[in-house]
């Protein structure tokens, strides 16, 4: 059973799916995000007469609508292959059409996959309609069937479940807003972009696509301050007259900057790769409180992603800001507590490779 | 010993390259030789040709997504690993890879 489970696969789909969502979501962001900051209304008519901040958020916002047919096309792709892209962008666009949203759009993704490999293996043609396979019967019957379902099936009970969550989520006391935030925060900031990171962002982008966008703005915080938490570290360290980093990770720092002002995180990695525990458990930290703080001041960005320029979206600035300072201090300090110090001008360690992890067979495919 | 192999992470602009230069050292470190293609969002680089991938003995795969051109890898023995795993413990997956080829070869 549990192999069964596995065989699936639902992980990798997922996953590759959100490879290709990234950029659209970063693309389309900061369009509607600089957009947004000088006063564009993400909902022009270009047809008519429009801004120039008018067209960049618009556009911006279309690309944004576009994400669960995004994800389902990706997790059709990532099944079936280049035969479930056309089922996954109807499909797609039938559970966006039926409201089913993002939740939709990723079930109807597994849904497409899995029935064009089902055509593909069960429907027998004769050798003479061979050709009506690829042009015809898979991606008919795949949209057509999938589409069914969708619209007649699971999409109503999809779309009522987001109304119930977007209901749920709105009314909230402080001290769930807390909890939630700080476990949007500990869950984003513990694997620096990874799996765990991503698959929150899938999560806090569902609700924000039914209008609740308080839990992203938390994973923005959290994302911002990790890698600028590594930098105050370094300063913070400095106080202490501790030297935390090597040379090369002080390089890596100066790149790892920048990209934090723009919410990537994946900049300070190679510092975290020397030094795994201590690292997870400052950011952890930091991030739980960042979350926590962001979530209780209901610091709200209108925009998925975009970092710094995400700001001009919120209503509530001043409570994104108070979280982003506190995350970063926290992390910080806890960082240039937690690390042990560094003489200025050590040269790289050879690394020490007796005390690697084991390998757990489970995570081993041999073929 | 040749090793051929694909690294391709989530986001593709960390994870991927991280787990291409660990395994690169360790192999290095085992005497073996090593070609990594990486398939990050900036698209494929450093490309395995199909001569690389006739004469390896194994291909070591560590991904995350879906990768472009798994077929190439239908007529030889494949290690899929997520990512993580490479970063991690590089030098043990030498050592399996190793172990595998072994096994392989006396059966």
């Amino acid at each position: 059973m549990k192999s069964a489970f596995k065989n699936l696969r639902l992980k990798n789909h997922l996953l590759t799916a959100i490879s290709y969502l990234i950029p659209v979501v970063c693309g389309a962001g900061f369009m509607i995000a600089i957009g947004m900051a000088f006063g564009g209304s993400s909902s022009a008519d270009l047809t008519k007469s429009f801004s120039f901040w008018d067209a960049l958020s618009t556009m911006g916002g279309a690309g944004l609508g576009v994400l669960p047919m995004i994800i389902s096309t990706g997790i059709a792709f990532s099944i079936a292959d280049k035969p479930g892209i056309a089922p996954g962008l109807v499909i797609g666009l039938a559970a966006q059409q039926i409201g089913a949203g993002f939740i939709g759009g990723l079930i109807g993704g597994f849904m497409a996959g899995w029935l064009v490999l089902a055509i593909l293996k069960y429907v027998k043609l004769p050798t003479w309609a061979n050709g009506l396979m690829p042009m015809l019967i898979v991606p008919f019957l795949a949209s057509f069937i999938g589409c069914l379902i969708m619209i007649y099936i699971i999409g109503g009970p999809i779309g009522w479940l987001t109304t119930w969550l977007t209901h749920y989520l709105g009314t909230l006391n402080n001290s769930s807003k807390v909890f939630y935030g700080l476990m949007i925060g500990v869950l984003a900031s513990v694997d620096y972009g990874g799996p765990i990171n991503k698959t929150v962002f899938a999560f806090v982008l569902t609700m924000q696509a039914s209008g609740v966008n308080e839990p992203i703005t938390a994973l923005i915080l959290v994302n911002m301050a990790t890698p600028l938490g590594f930098t105050a570290a370094y300063f913070i360290g400095k106080l202490f007259r501790k030297n935390i980093y090597n040379k090369v990770e002080v390089e890596t720092i100066k790149t790892a900057f920048p990209m934090g002002i723009f919410e990537i995180v994946e900049g300070v990695l190679p510092i975290v790769l020397n030094d795994i525990v201590r690292c997870v458990v400052a950011t952890g930290i930091g991030g739980a409180v960042g979350g926590a703080i962001s979530m209780y001041f209901s610091a709200n960005s209108k925009v998925p992603f975009g970092g710094l320029l995400a700001i001009p979206t919120m209503t509530k600035p001043m409570g994104f800001i108070i979280g982003l300072v506190a995350n970063i201090l926290v992390t910080g300090t806890a960082l240039a507590l937690l690390k042990k110090p560094v003489p200025v001008d050590e040269k790289e360690e050879e690394e020490d490779t007796s005390n690697e992890a084991e390998l757990n067979m489970d995570d081993i495919q041999i073929s | 010993m040749k090793i051929v192999g694909v690294c391709a992470c989530t986001v593709g602009i960390a994870h991927t390259y991280i787990a291409q230069e660990k395994l690169e050292k360790a192999a290095e470190k085992a005497g073996y030789d090593i070609h990594l293609e990486t398939q990050g969002t900036i698209g494929t680089q450093n490309e395995l040709t199909p001569e690389d991938i006739a004469d390896a003995d194994i291909a070591i795969l560590a991904i995350d997504v879906k990768i472009k051109g798994m077929d190439r890898f239908d007529k030889i023995t494949k290690m899929t690993v997520p990512t993580d795993i490479a970063i991690k413990s590089p030098n043990k997956l030498m050592e399996k890879a190793a172990q595998v080829i072994k096994q392989r070869q006396n059966a």
